[in-house]
Order: C-alpha cells, then structure tokens, then sequence
C-alpha cells in the first residue's frame, strides 16, 4: 500500500490549490495554460466539485455578459432624453452643412 | 418561388424604412431611429451619460462622412453599432492616457477570506463560503429582476475593472489587444479579469441565485 500512498501524495503536489484553480480556470479563459497547468487543473477538477461549480459559473458569467450588452441596449433603463436628442440634431446638422 | 419570396421581403424592408422616415433628413432620422438603442448601448458601457452622448454624437458623424445605403434597419444599426464600438474603445484608450488603468487594489484582499488559510487544507475552498449550486442559471436571462441584479453588480466593479471585463468578454478582443489598447500588462489584466469574475460571481450568488434558492 506505500505504492498507493506514495501516487496519491505526488497527485496531490501536482494538483493546485482550490485557490489557485479559480486564478487557472479565469486564466483558461483568456491564455492557453502551460501543459503542466491544465494537467494539474484537470486532476484538480476530477476531485473538487466547488471548483467545477465555479468553472461552470465562470462561462454562464461569460455568456451573461454578453446578453446584458442585447438586453441593455434595447431595454436599459437610461434612455436618451429629448435635450440630447435635440442637441445631437443639431451638432449633427452642422456636420452636415 | 425563390425571386417573388426575395421581393416581397425587399418591399416589406422598405416599408419599414419608409414608416421610419416621415420627411426627415438621413441624420435627423438615424437620431430618431437608432439614437436610444445607441445610447443605450453606449451607457451600458461607459456608465456616465456625458460620455455616451458624446459616443453617440460621434458615431452619426462618422456615419455621415462614410454614408452607405442599406436595405433595411438590421443591416443599417448593426453597421452604426460597429462604429459605436470603435468610438468606446476611443473613449478607453483616452481614459487610460489620463489615468493608471490598471486596478489591483480592487477586492485582493476579499478574495483570501473565502480559502481556507492555514495547515494542510491551506488554500482550499471554506466549504460554507465555496460556490453553491446556482438552480437553473438559464431560466434567469428571461427575468428582468435577474438584469436589474445584473446590472447592480456590474455597477459595483470600479469603472476599469468593469470596462477591461466588457472587452474582454462582451466584445470577444483578445489579451493581447485589450493590453495594447489599455498600455496594461497581460499579467495585470489577467488579475483584473480574475478578479472581476470572483466578484460578479459572488455577488450574483447572493443577490440572486442564493435568493432564488431559498424562494424555491
């Protein structure tokens, strides 16, 4: 049993704290991670459910994101108000002239 | 089948565009029609009508100077949201020229408290403080309380955090772009995203999914 002992401690140096694989999963987002990295966070994912739990928030976060700019745009509560729209009119006429 | 089908939607396009312009000038009719998609679309982004008005004036300008013809409204916002998009970026590469863009300050020391900080658990999730389950995420997009929670949210990133995060995610540029743009380095806007994800999702969970939860 030293065999299994001795895998399950070199896994466990391998695979990154809970604090750093929130840090890995954001940058997974934006660079590719080095082999050693996405190795260590793969194991880390296979034995840490907040951690999935928190990758699989990151993306919905991503896809949000981007549908909060559609719903702004068209339902935003700030609206442009009769002065701007006047005052654009006119900046706009003179660029015209 | 195929031509008849292809001019009626034509006409139909027109008739859009005809009911879109009561006897106003090209530009007097883009403020009408586009100006509050435009605007809002620019507030969602700079937080500051000032700054979005201007975006917008300078977007219908540079409309003007490269006039095109289009057939139909989508063709025609979606080619007006294309310059608003520019006029932003415009409006960030100013802003960091006058300021340090770069915001590391923001929430560092928050974060630490949710991991466990000492012994051999050290840097694991505190399981009580760890993310909870969010029940059906999906479901909420279609809520206008989940957008007003959204946006509460989003409004309480510091204003570069929010912007580096937009760029990022809403407008799909790439790390490399986004520094070049900012004059940031990758490092730092690797931080600043990370961090403005930590805090987007924390602060959702509360407000909403944590809400949402105990409602059901």
């Amino acid at each position: 049993m030293k065999w299994l002992r001795r895998l399950v401690v070199t896994l466990g140096t391998l695979s990154p704290t809970c604090k750093q694989a929130t840090r890995l999963q954001s940058e997974a987002m934006d660079r590719r991670l080095s082999f050693f990295e996405k190795f260590g966070l793969r194991l880390h994912l296979i034995l840490c459910k907040w951690c999935r739990r928190y990758g699989e928030q990151l993306r919905f976060l991503r896809f949000a994101a981007r549908e909060c700019q559609e719903h702004e745009s068209g339902q935003g509560p700030h609206g442009l108000t009769a002065e701007a729209r006047e005052r654009i009119k006119q900046k706009l006429q003179a660029g015209c002239d | 089948m195929e031509p008849d089908r292809e001019s009626t939607t034509s006409q139909a396009l027109a008739k859009e565009n005809a009911k879109a312009t009561p006897g106003l000038s090209d530009p007097e009719r883009w403020v009408e029609v586009y100006g509050d998609y435009l605007f809002k679309y620019a507030m969602a982004r700079l937080r500051d009508p000032t700054h979005a008005e201007d975006a917008v004036q300078e977007t219908f300008l540079a409309a003007l100077k490269g006039g095109k013809a289009f057939a139909g409204l989508a063709a025609e916002r979606s080619w007006l949201v294309g310059i608003l998009k520019n006029k932003i970026f415009d409006h960030y590469r100013r802003a960091c020229r006058e300021t340090l863009f770069t915001d590391l300050e923001f929430y560092s020391d928050e974060e630490s408290g949710r991991f466990v900080a000492e012994g051999a658990f050290k840097g694991a999730w505190i399981h009580d403080l760890g993310p909870k389950q969010w029940p059906n995420p999906g479901e909420s997009l279609d809520k206008e309380e989940f957008w007003q929670t959204y946006r509460d949210c989003s409004g309480k990133l510091p204003r570069n955090v929010a912007a580096v995060f937009n760029l990022r995610e809403v407008d799909d540029l790439d790390s490399k772009r986004i520094c070049r743009m900012l004059n940031i380095s990758e490092s730092n806007l690797w931080v600043m995203l990370h961090r403005a994800r930590m805090a987007l999702r924390r602060c959702l969970e509360i407000n909403w999914f944590g809400k949402a939860g105990e409602a059901l």
